[in-house]
């Protein structure tokens, strides 16, 4: 079932980002890219600085440019602050990693101690055993009762 | 065993700790280098901040720290995007044609577009070099948005004054020529 899930998500996700990659669309972009004068991205700043690029923007989409390379071209004029996320490569991919490493060892170090605690219950004695003439008594008794 | 793993993951965890609260202290106390516009409005006259950036036009870099000791300096931080900066670079420009001899001129060209820039000088007429400042960590150094920001260095490399007001700039530029 989880198999037929991924596969599924998998044919559904990855056209499109295939597309996305190859035919950008400007609305796209601009909530991908921010503007370096107002710390929105572009989709929400109307700033004479925010302007220039959306129109760089449409001029590269309008000759061909996959979203890869408009954002390289962006990069290189404005640095790495430009984009809204870090990009899935180089350096930046430690920004995607390092999150993802912090969640999965939490749940190792919090599952390890649960079954570290749950072992440690398991051990415990469990009191005082009786005498077993005792016990026969007992038994006796609540044989009676039944 | 599990006591020599217990203060191993207890030293680990306190390294992270203080690991993370150097960063915070470290973050702080960054933070507060007032930009150079700041230094000015408190009375200071601050060492200028060095930058060695490529030039818009691509004869190489301009290294600001080579300048130091050998000629004052006006430095003008615009975009092609700002409308009030086509205004005060021609201004510079015409003083440039005055002071050239005495002052070097250099614009920054800051958060734009080598491309625009480029047509943006053709277009005004700014003959000054230019070097190009795309994510503004320069621009922040001196003091941060808004553009225009014009800066007055002398020749020992203090900054003496920013451009508040249209008779600054020919105060200033006697100024620093006669340094």
């Amino acid at each position: 079932m989880r198999l037929l899930l991924l596969v599924v998500a998998v044919l559904v996700l990855v056209p499109g980002a295939w597309a996305s990659e190859g035919s950008p669309t400007l609305s796209e972009l601009e909530g991908e890219v921010m503007c370096p004068v107002c710390g929105t991205t572009l989709d929400q700043s109307n700033a004479p600085a925010a302007m220039q690029i959306k129109r760089v923007i449409a001029d590269r989409i309008a000759a061909g440019d996959s979203k890869s390379e408009i954002k390289d071209r962006l990069v290189t004029e404005y640095g790495e602050a430009i984009l809204a996320a870090p990009r899935r490569k180089g350096f930046g991919l430690l920004a995607w990693w390092v999150p993802l490493a912090g969640i999965v060892g939490a749940a190792i170090i919090v599952g390890a101690g649960a079954w570290r605690w749950s072992r440690g219950r398991e051990r415990e004695p469990d009191g005082p055993r009786l005498d077993p003439a005792l016990e026969r008594r007992l038994d006796d008794e609540l044989a009676r009762w039944e | 065993m599990a006591r020599s793993a217990r203060l191993t993951a207890q030293a680990f965890a306190l390294a992270v700790v203080v690991g993370l609260l150097a960063l915070l202290i470290w973050r702080v106390v960054h933070d507060s280098d007032k930009g150079v516009s700041q230094a000015l409005a408190d009375g200071e006259q601050p060492t200028a901040p060095i930058f060695d950036l490529k030039r818009l036009d691509g004869n190489g870099r301009i290294d600001l720290s080579t300048l130091r000791g050998k000629k004052p300096i006006v430095i003008d931080f615009w975009a092609s995007w700002c409308i009030p900066c086509i205004h005060e670079s021609k201004r510079l420009e015409a003083a440039r044609k005055k002071y050239g001899d005495r002052v070097e001129f250099i614009g920054v060209d800051t958060k734009d577009f080598s491309g625009d820039a480029r047509r943006w000088q053709r277009k005004h007429g700014i003959g000054y070099p230019s070097v190009h400042d795309g994510s503004g960590s320069v621009l922040t150094k001196w003091g941060g948005l808004p553009l225009p920001k014009i800066f007055f260095v002398d020749r020992s490399g203090r900054v003496i004054g920013e451009l508040e007001a249209e008779e600054d700039l020919p105060r200033y530029l006697q100024q620093i020529a006669g340094s």
